[in-house]
């Protein structure tokens, strides 16, 4: 492309703009519009979620000072207005604790089930799973403590905590080669309570 | 010439030329962007990039956290710096693992929680509050903006509610502390009988062969390390400080020329009363509020008590509540305008409204402190500690400079050095590595001086040694006689292996007896079977913590397996004396469960199961994430060339 004179260059420019203008500024509202929308969305996530954590720490007070009911309601506001925030999981992980304390056993439960089932990363599930078996234990409910175990026992990580409830639940049914097996199993993979695991061990009867 | 560049300059070839000049305009600075040849990485933790600098920071951190925690035992020797890094780069890629996950999860504290944070970090805090400049310059000098630095602050605080989440929710349901309870406070019937070692010692000749095998087989035991003989010149500049007198002139000529120092500026206590006046109000406003304190100003003045009224007033919270009372102030803490103010009044007096960026406050001295300045006798002592540890300081690097100087230059003795200087050569007996005396020698750094080769080997004095920093001492030293490793010679332990031998054969013989008896017992004997000469012990029931026993017995006794109604278990054991027991358990009482406390959910117990089960909740959710996170550890040049 060559032009004569400076005239022609502009008369060009103009029917140029005369035919793309409009596109190029759709275009470029366009993109300036989704720009501003994406930063709008995450404000709006940045403000629900320090929202939902100013109601978690409200309910890590409550729970401190014992107050059940106001934790039961907050762990509730949680669950209702803020599933997409990972408070939920954390609100419900920490109101069974709550619950537990004040005697509602079943409410614990059922609190520890909705965290597993809202936890944001199965690292979460899996720590609300092993409180799970073990209240489940601890109410008799043998075989829902079997199930638990057995879908949730499976990251490394909470290998030996696992086994340890494992060994609780063998000597409860009276299967006690198995509660032995369990008990040396969390010794050895380094759990917390080793040495109270070992006075369980030592306990045991001796092999018939 | 002209027309044809101008008209080529419109032609195709023009157009090449300017694309290919602006591409190298538009890339420029593109890697910073893209990553590409920055700086280098010394893991990535799920496409988070932890950079070699910041690796290098940590490490240098721990090392300096090692010293401070290790003192005098600190040896740089001895950390091993591979390892350090790599411990280190762990403990990072398990923080950023954290981190990343409260990215990911959408853990996000409040603003108020991170303002909080700041406003209450004692670091920013400036005569008593939260200073804006001190924070800024803080964080300039770590190279942070506060945007950065509240988002970094803002990411750890939401760790933590993670953190404290996983934790403070551990339990302890009732059928674990119950068992917990059982276990601890179990008590058991037990007796048992002693079979002692000397019993089974023998004193027959040992078979020569044994001793001689015993003797290759356990050689390091026999060995002593090698060692050397010093000489060495010690510089210390407490003893430096003992020599140097100070004439009174001196000190008075000190005392002098930093008066400033030793006044005690004039102090106020002071009270105040303030009306705000907001940031953006208007003149009319100001006049509103000028008016209010006006009228209270009368009040004062027409008697009424100037606490009193500060107390329901006054709208500085920090002060309303003492009467207004700001404490006593030294001049040129407060804003100018109330500094001014402040100085300026007589005691009792109160003073015209004085505007500041507050408002407008009215100010009252109850106490004036006039300056005062220390008499010379008063600071005699410290002005002379001073001037000696400086001049002591002084001579020091100067001497400690012409040692190294001279030792360096004839390094085939100490003598010259010792005469110039004025300074004792000092000769040490056989010292090694690991035992040596006197204490200065005693310094890893010092020792690892002395086994250099260039010392060692070939006989030069060593550099100038600084054992430890701030004590401001220095050595140097040559070795004077070396001997290397050597083994004793059988002859001269000859005693100690037969003594040994004897020992573990009595040992065995014992251990073997016990077991005899201990299944005679089961097979329903009484502990006559031991023989007439042993009698058992019989302390009944015994609980964990019972100092009744030997811990031995004691362990051994809840080891044992728990008998069957009316049965009886029986063990044995190795006593730290070496004498065998056989043990026997009778009965077994578990602890007790108090009706009363059993359902309050808050005894030890359940705190010790929340306490390790929640720790190790956290913990074991970290590990899980980290084992799914991808994690890439960069091995670089750099990590063998630190130093």
């Amino acid at each position: 492309m060559s032009y004569e004179t400076d005239d022609e260059k502009v008369e060009a420019i103009k029917t140029w703009w005369k035919q793309n203008g409009l596109s190029i500024l759709a275009g470029a509202l366009v993109g300036l519009g989704g720009i501003w929308g994406w930063r709008l969305w995450l404000n709006y996530q940045d403000s629900t979620a320090m929202h939902a954590s100013t109601v978690f720490e409200q309910l890590m007070l409550d729970a401190g000072d014992h107050k059940t009911d106001a934790v039961t309601q907050q762990a509730a506001t949680l669950h209702d207005d803020f599933a997409a925030t990972p408070y939920a999981a954390l609100g419900a992980l920490v109101a069974a604790k709550a619950l537990h304390e004040a005697g509602q056993h079943d409410a614990a439960l059922t609190a520890l089930q909705q965290a597993i089932d809202t936890a944001p990363d199965p690292a979460i599930a899996h720590v609300a799973a092993l409180r799970l078996a073990r209240l489940q234990l601890a109410a008799q409910q043998l075989d829902a403590a079997a199930k638990t175990l057995a879908q949730y026992d499976v990251s490394p990580a909470f290998a030996a905590e696992f086994a340890a409830v494992r060994g609780d639940l063998a000597t409860v049914r009276g299967d006690l080669d198995a509660a032995r097996a369990a008990y040396q199993r969390a010794i050895e993979l380094g759990s917390s309570l080793s040495s109270l695991i070992r006075l369980k061990l030592d306990n045991l009867p001796a092999a018939g | 010439m002209l027309q044809t560049i101008r008209e080529r300059a419109q032609g195709w070839i023009a157009w090449a030329i300017v694309i290919l000049i602006s591409i190298p305009f538009a890339l420029w600075g593109i890697q910073s962007y893209l990553g590409v040849g920055g700086e280098p990485i010394a893991a990535t933790v799920n496409g988070v990039e932890l950079p070699e600098r910041e690796l290098d920071r940590r490490v240098q951190e721990a090392r300096l956290d090692l010293r401070e925690r290790l003192g005098a035992d600190y040896d740089p020797a001895t950390v091993d710096d591979q390892q350090l890094r790599a411990e280190v780069l762990d403990t990072l890629i398990q923080e950023t693992v954290l981190l990343e996950a409260v990215k990911r999860l959408g853990l996000r504290v409040s603003d108020q929680e991170v303002q909080l944070q700041i406003l209450s970090d004692p670091s920013f805090v400036k005569d008593g509050r939260f200073d804006k400049e001190t924070y800024e310059r803080l964080l300039r000098f770590q190279g942070l903006t506060p945007a950065l630095y509240e988002a970094q602050l803002r990411q750890k605080l939401s760790a933590t509610q993670l953190v404290r989440a996983l934790a403070s929710s551990e339990l302890a349901t009732r059928t674990e502390r119950d068992a917990y309870k059982r276990l601890m406070g179990q008590r058991r019937e037990i007796s048992y009988l002693r079979l002692p070692l000397a019993a089974h010692r023998t004193e027959e000749p040992l078979d020569e062969a044994r001793i001689t095998a015993y003797y290759d087989s356990n050689r390091a035991r026999f060995q002593t390390p090698e060692q050397v003989k010093l000489d060495y010149l010690v510089l210390d500049s407490e003893q430096l400080a003992a020599k140097i007198e100070v004439s009174e002139d001196e000190l008075r000529q000190l005392y002098a020329s930093d008066q400033a120092r030793f006044v005690q500026p004039e102090r106020r206590a002071v009270r105040h009363l303030l009306l705000k006046v907001e940031d953006g109000a208007d003149a009319a406003a100001a006049q509103a509020v000028l008016e209010q304190i006006q009228a209270i100003r009368a009040r004062i003045q027409a008697g009424e008590s100037f606490e009193e009224l500060a107390k329901t007033l006054s709208q500085d919270p920090g002060s309303a509540a003492q009467g207004g009372s700001l404490g006593i102030i030294e001049s040129g803490i407060m804003v100018p305008a109330f500094d001014q103010a402040a100085f300026a009044l007589a005691v009792g007096a109160v003073s015209e409204p004085v505007r500041t960026n507050f408002g407008y406050h009215l100010i009252e001295v109850t106490q004036i402190q006039p300056a005062t300045t220390q008499p010379f006798a008063a600071v005699r002592e410290s002005l002379h500690d001073q001037l000696t540890k400086q001049r002591a300081e002084s001579l020091f690097y100067d001497l400690a400079e012409r040692l190294a100087t001279i030792t360096y230059e004839s390094p085939e003795s100490l003598e010259p050095a010792a005469q110039e200087l004025g300074l004792t050569i000092q000769h040490s007996d056989w010292v090694s590595r690991e035992h040596s005396e006197p204490s200065v020698l005693a310094h890893p750094k010092v020792m690892a001086a002395a086994f250099h080769e260039e010392v060692l080997v070939n006989g030069r004095n060593s550099d100038l040694l600084e054992p430890e920093r701030d004590r401001l001492q220095a050595v140097v030293l040559r070795v004077v006689a070396h001997r290397d490793v050597s083994v004793k010679a059988l002859a001269d332990v000859r005693e100690e292996i037969s003594a040994a031998i004897r020992d573990e054969q009595a040992r065995v013989a014992a251990k073997a007896a016990a077991e005899a008896l201990a299944e005679k017992l089961r097979d329903g004997s009484d502990w006559s079977a031991a023989g007439a000469d042993l009698t058992p012990e019989l302390p009944g029931l015994v609980d964990r913590q019972s100092t009744a026993v030997p811990a031995g017995v004691l362990d051994a006794a809840f080891k044992l397996a728990v008998p069957t109604e009316g049965g009886v278990s029986i063990g044995t054991a190795i006593l730290d004396d070496g004498d065998a027991v056989v043990v026997r358990v009778t009965k077994v009482e578990d602890g007790q469960i108090d009706a009363e406390t059993a359902d309050a959910g808050f005894s030890a117990e359940a705190f010790i199961i929340t306490q390790m089960l929640g720790r190790q909740a956290y913990l074991n959710a970290l590990a899980d994430m980290q084992s799914r996170a991808k994690i890439e550890r960069k091995v670089t040049a750099t990590a063998e060339a630190m130093p």
